[in-house]
């Protein structure tokens, strides 16, 4: 019986599941006095929604790559001597009070000496402070909102690898920057929390790079109708729109713009991924957004290899990013664990601050990927192109991607 | 400019005439009952979702290109949702509103509502709660009127609309049973003692929003994808467009679908983020001055 079955379980038969446990402990223990001297176990706890809302289906993906990580790093033997790693994970329910309680339940219950983080932004945010007071460390693989891992005075003990709002709004405007073509730009947003923080980090990106939008609109995400925005960026002669929205909105976009023959550059966010946005579109319209993802399977050999592993147990395989940024997040986790030669909680946030060694993920090879105020493992060189063609997500590349060099991404 | 401007116009009347098919159903159960379906919403959702069952029994993916097969194959949806709807019409008015009829209070309303609730949990056990996207039987392709343009689906929603404005003239004034609904509907103590059956008539005229309601999904799907929560937002706009039109004319309530509709989209035209705040400050001004919204006006008729 593994932490991911337990977790998911419907609650009657939770009994059932209690008796199962008890046999497999006692088998474990069999085990274990028959192996070497080793600690406790190391319980790390993940807090996330796993049942409540859409993003569910990429939490439970996310207990797939965790999983996997620590079953391979037990096999190796584990850490600190032979201590194993076990997941501990908590629902949500998508509830910020919920998560808040959970997290006091994980650090003083349970005795977690570290934290994976939640789907929902919000959720981390409700409980951030909580992990920084009492010296957890975090380490969020899914929520991009770009707040999460901001300091809050003190040691910050928050991290992240995933593709934040800001880093793929970074790299769309590199591009946007570097494309000839740009020309004129205008922002359409939508009016839930994700489309208005993606403003905030568009409008602070695009005066790093000297852009400046000439229109900013907003959508509502339940419209079905987006032409008479559209109409405005049209008559403002807006060559290239940046769309920060939720996927079935974008996909009415598109519509909307064969509606009035208007087809500008349109950069977007990575909900364009998303089956809602491809079903709104339909296969014709739903090449025109160009987007970053973080990660597919066929990206090499290795993504290959994970999704093969979990592919019969995930629930949702577009979101297969959600299980790879997870596993490399149990990997940095164990490196900084081990170099730390303890888990307590500030000597792993130092760790993380400062690897030594190389962590080679399925993301990257991740090399000093944190400092003292760095926290995010991953950045927009690390994500790819995509744009859909014939029905299915590819890699995209033109003229402009090539050509991109790291130094063409300006920090901030 | 010019096509911008056409474009406000089209994309207006097809949102409104959304609004307009929903807002009549409002109307029907108002004028002879004096009781709303606070459920209407719903119905629209389960209505677009027994269309879906219906293409599925057929065989035909809801997705699949148009053709004649598909055609008809949506033909049956329709029909099948309106069916099915105006049975549970039928169910609605027995199990909700008949209990109430003609008693102080207003537990109709919470009956309603809760009938709702019912039917969306019904829906989301039968269904699930992702939604379904469905083709439009005459192709998505857009038909080009300048740079603006309008999709074959939303043109035909408007000729639903049309159709049903002309249709009902005729019944209300060339029917006997048009008769019996303009006399309950103007006093129904005295319809009753002329020897009408009250109750069916109301029996008939909740039916008939319903199935209307459930017509109004499955046209509404190929445009906004079926789905069991589809219908809140269009039901409270439908509703909105019903009291400017004024809900005891139900000629009224299709203008107010549509003055809604075009209002919408010149009003995001001007300030998208402004247009929800200027709709209903507009229509709170239109009931402060007509409080029986513009078409109402009092009943002054001899039947």
């Amino acid at each position: 019986m593994t932490v991911i079955q337990k977790a998911f379980l419907p609650r009657r038969r939770v009994v059932r599941a209690a008796a199962a446990a008890l046999v497999a402990a006692a088998a474990g223990a069999t085990f274990a006095g028959g192996a070497l001297a080793q600690g406790p176990d190391i319980k790390v706890g993940f807090n996330t929604d796993l049942s409540a809302s859409a993003s569910a289906e990429y939490s439970r993906n996310a207990v797939l790559g965790f999983q996997a990580a620590f079953d391979d790093i037990n096999a190796k033997g584990g850490l600190l001597g032979g201590r194993k790693l076990v997941l501990v994970v908590r629902d949500d329910l998508a509830q910020p009070p919920k998560a808040i309680q959970n997290m006091s339940d994980l650090i003083d219950n349970e005795k977690v000496v570290a934290v994976f983080g939640p789907t929902n932004s919000g959720n981390a945010l409700a409980w951030k402070h909580i992990a920084n007071q009492k010296k957890v460390p975090v380490i969020v693989s899914l929520g991009t909102s770009t707040d999460i891992v901001k300091p809050m005075g003190g040691d910050n003990y928050m991290f992240r690898v995933s593709a934040t709002d800001r880093e793929q709004i970074r790299s769309l405007m590199t591009y946007a920057k570097n494309n000839p073509k740009t020309g004129k730009v205008g922002f359409l947003v939508d009016t839930t929390g994700y489309g208005q923080a993606g403003l905030k980090d568009l409008t602070e990106v695009s005066e790093l790079y000297g852009i400046k939008p000439v229109l900013v609109e907003k959508l509502n995400p339940n419209d079905t109708d987006m032409t008479s925005q559209l109409n405005k960026f049209k008559a403002a002669g807006v060559d290239t729109l940046f769309v920060w929205a939720l996927g079935t909105p974008i996909g009415h976009v598109v519509r909307s713009m064969e509606t009035i023959n208007y087809f500008p550059l349109t950069l977007t966010s990575w909900a364009s991924d998303s089956k809602g946005f491809f079903e709104a579109a339909g296969p014709k319209l739903a090449e025109i957004p160009l987007f970053m993802r973080s990660v597919s399977q066929d990206r090499n050999a290795k993504t290959q290899e994970l999704f093969k592993r979990i592919e019969s147990r995930m629930p949702a395989p577009s979101g297969f990013w959600g299980a790879a940024h997870s596993y490399d997040s149990a990997l940095l986790l164990a490196a900084a664990i081990q170099q730390a030669g303890t888990t307590d909680g500030p000597a792993v946030r130092a760790a993380l601050e400062d690897l030594k060694q190389p962590v080679p993920g399925y993301m990257k090879t991740y090399e000093a990927p944190f400092s003292k105020t760095y926290h995010e493992g991953l950045s927009g060189a690390d994500f790819m192109w995509t744009r859909w063609k014939d029905g299915k997500l590819g890699p995209y590349t033109d003229d402009v991607i090539i050509k991109l060099t790291p130094d063409a991404y300006v920090k901030g | 400019m010019a096509s911008a401007y056409l474009q406000i116009i089209l994309s207006g009347l097809s949102v409104g005439g959304v609004y307009a098919l929903v807002a009549f159903s409002f109307s029907i159960t108002f004028t002879t009952t004096k009781t709303l379906n606070f459920s209407q919403g719903e119905v629209v959702g389960f209505g677009a979702f027994v269309g879906v069952a219906v293409l599925s029994l057929l065989g035909i993916s809801a997705l699949a290109a148009p053709g004649i097969t598909e055609g008809l194959g949506y033909l049956a949806a329709l029909v099948g949702a309106g069916a099915v709807m105006g049975a549970v019409g039928v169910l609605l008015f027995l199990l909700a509103v008949r209990p109430f009829t003609g008693k102080p209070g207003m537990n109709w309303v919470m009956s309603t509502i809760g009938f709702g609730i019912i039917l969306q949990s019904l829906g989301l056990a039968i269904w699930g709660p992702a939604p379904v996207m469905v083709a439009s039987p005459f192709g998505s392709d857009v038909i080009r009127i300048g740079d603006a343009g309008i999709r074959p689906q939303e043109i035909l929603i408007f000729v639903c609309v049309i159709g049903l404005v002309v249709v009902l003239d005729l019944v209300y004034r060339r029917t006997t049973f048009g008769k019996v609904m303009r006399a309950v509907a103007f006093d129904p103590d005295a319809a009753s003692l002329m020897g009408i059956d009250i109750r069916k008539v109301m029996v008939l005229t909740f039916a008939f929003s319903c199935a209307l309601a459930g017509v109004s999904g499955v046209l509404l799907a190929p445009i906004a994808s079926a789905s069991l929560f589809m219908g809140m937002g269009v039901a409270l706009k439908s509703f909105s467009g019903a009291m400017i039109g004024g809900l005891n004319n139900p000629r009224g309530c299709i203008y107010g679908g549509f003055m809604l509709g075009l209002l919408e989209t010149s009003v995001a035209f001007w300030q998208a983020q402004w247009r929800e705040i200027v709709v209903f400050l507009l229509i709170i001004l239109v009931l402060a001055f007509r409080p029986n919204g513009l078409f109402g006006g009092t009943v002054a008729e001899k039947v």
